[in-house]
């Protein structure tokens, strides 16, 4: 495996292996653009892995009101789960909870597509036979009497099965702040691209994972060739300097836009990370035998 | 884009269809084969050409040169491309239309847009009664599209309508969204007595009633986001023709509580 070094940054030569999944894009509106992200922060959390959650989650952008369908600030969440039918569940309970309950908030469709699934199948049955529905053009929007007025619901949303989850960047560096200030910056040009989310905490997981446990009934379990902590006692990828290793994974609405976030974060890396210590760039991959896409670091290079 | 005219020879002394005067039903068609097609179902009915000059070629567009309150169906079943009319037209412009658009330069009579899915229709005059109407033996009246009255409204408009929406620069008559079940009529200069009798679903917006019935229920004052989408849909649709976006905040009377009431009139002033 021959390497390549741009700035001081060594970036491998190997590749991210993504999954296909599914993904839905939801819009949603509030009186002001802080009620808006709260409604969308709240939804889209515990959303970081679809193994454990369900479905991974993430705000995709922030909207003005121009661009919203009741001309109010808003937020566009992505949502992406193993299938349509698998995000189903999901879009009840997290908008039923999360964005009905939340002041002032309205739910729209937040993705253009032929395949649509139920979006106000659950939430418009609060409104105990008082909810009513406006269509206008090809578009009907629930209205729900609650507390504060009417919540407003799309009957449907747009759902793709052309999403791709689990593109990744690991970046390894010697200097834990300055490797977790290098990360962070690259999480915020990826959220520069549209219809991609980075759903850990921040943008950020320090736990990747293996496939498989030596436990029974585990999936998946500690990366241990990129444990700093182990780089002695197991076949490891870390360098010998490396104190620390950080990930970022991307989900995207389709193949490019996954692309061109993990293309921005690592361009990012490149021009700041060696400055705060950032020593590799590395890429998650299962052999390529498991994941439809394969992202070549080499070819994302700036 | 080419327009196919008809230019009326002379005011009409009878009810005249116009429903065949589509350009999906006129593609294809030579002048003469244009012109012998009748204006109605009955067997002595005149022909275009005995009506109408016509010229041009068929195509997306259909122009009428002048206009009479005998013309009847104009754009009944039109699904794509524009019609236009010049002066006035009769019952049932646009009925069961479900896309493209109709322009009426003068009045439209009664039944405008009933049973239409779709479409667009602008009555540069005023529009006479059952306004999206069901007629007898409908189930519903108004099914989809926009209508947009420039002149004031007749009586009963709404009559049975499921969808679609009505905004009239002008008043709307007596009984506007009479057993109307969904939809909304939009007016900005108010309605005629006792709107919305048997309402079931459905919205009317205006200024003002002359008269309300008793059985519809004040629900003071609100500020429902429905009336911000509604307002950028209507101007998305129409541009520089639609009506003023709708205030933030409304005066709500529910009902018709003689039915199940799920309709409401909006009182914007």
């Amino acid at each position: 495996m021959s390497a390549t070094t741009i700035n001081g940054v060594v970036i491998d030569d190997t590749f991210a292996e993504a999954f296909g999944m599914s993904g839905l894009g939801l819009v949603i509106t509030a009186d002001t653009l802080k009620w808006a992200r709260i409604s969308a922060e709240v939804m889209t959390g515990f959303g970081t892995s679809v193994i454990g959650c369900g479905a991974e989650c993430g705000i995709d952008r922030e909207l003005k009101p121009d661009e919203t369908p009741d001309g109010r600030p808003g937020v566009r969440v992505l949502i992406f789960g193993f299938s349509p039918d698998a995000l189903k569940p999901q879009l009840v309970n997290r908008v039923g909870q999360c964005v009905l309950t939340s002041p002032g908030s309205a739910c729209y469709n937040g993705l253009d597509s032929p395949t649509t699934l139920a979006l106000a199948a659950g939430p418009r049955f609060f409104g105990d036979g008082w909810q009513t529905a406006k269509k206008l053009g090809k578009r009907r929007f629930w209205r729900v009497p609650v507390m504060d007025g009417e919540f407003v619901i799309e009957d449907t949303c747009g759902v793709t099965t052309d999403a791709v989850g689990g593109g990744n960047l690991l970046v390894l560096g010697r200097d834990r702040a300055g490797l977790l200030e290098a990360t962070e910056a690259a999480v915020d040009a990826i959220a520069k691209i549209d219809d991609v989310i980075t759903p850990f905490p921040g943008g950020i997981v320090r736990s990747g994972s293996k496939v498989g446990s030596k436990y029974k009934g585990a999936i998946a379990s500690t990366n241990d060739a990129f444990c700093p902590t182990l780089k002695g006692a197991v076949k490891t990828e870390c360098s010998p300097d490396t104190i620390a290793v950080l990930e970022i994974v991307i989900d995207g609405l389709t193949s490019k836009s996954v692309a061109d976030a993990m293309r921005v974060g690592l361009k990012t890396l490149i021009e700041t990370g060696a400055a705060k210590g950032v020593t590799r760039v590395s890429a998650g991959n299962y052999g390529g035998k498991l994941g439809q896409h394969h992202y070549y670091l080499k070819d994302l290079l700036p | 884009m080419s327009t196919l005219s008809f230019t009326l020879r002379a005011a009409p002394t009878q009810v005249l269809d116009l429903s065949a005067l589509i350009p999906s039903k006129l593609a294809g068609l030579s002048t003469g084969g244009i012109e012998r097609l009748p204006l109605g179902a009955d067997p002595h009915v005149p022909h275009v050409g005995d009506v109408f000059a016509v010229s041009g070629a068929p195509g997306e567009a259909v122009a009428i040169l002048g206009g009479s309150p005998l013309l009847d169906y104009v754009g009944a079943g039109l699904d794509a491309g524009s019609i236009t009319v010049e002066g006035p037209v009769g019952a049932y412009a646009g009925r069961g239309m479900r896309g493209g658009e109709i322009t009426i330069g003068g009045d439209a009579g009664a039944y405008l847009a009933s049973t239409a899915k779709g479409g667009l229709i602008h009555v540069k005059g005023s529009a006479g009664d059952f306004l999206g109407g069901a007629r007898p033996g409908d189930k519903f009246g108004q099914l989809g599209g926009t209508v947009l009255v420039d002149g004031s409204v007749g009586e009963r408009a709404g009559e049975r309508m499921r969808r679609g929406i009505v905004v009239a620069k002008g008043k709307f008559g007596a009984a506007a969204g009479s057993r109307m079940v969904g939809g909304p009529l939009w007016t900005e200069a108010g309605f005629g007595p006792r709107p919305g009798p048997l309402l079931r679903r459905g919205t009317l917006i205006g200024p003002s009633v002359d008269e309300l019935l008793p059985t519809f229920a004040d629900c003071g004052r609100i500020d429902p986001v429905i009336l911000r989408i509604l307002s950028r849909y209507i101007a998305d649709v129409l541009g520089p023709l639609a009506p003023k976006a709708l205030p933030g905040a409304v005066r709500k009377l529910a009902g018709d509580q003689a039915t199940i009431g799920k309709g409401e009139i909006l009182l914007t002033a």
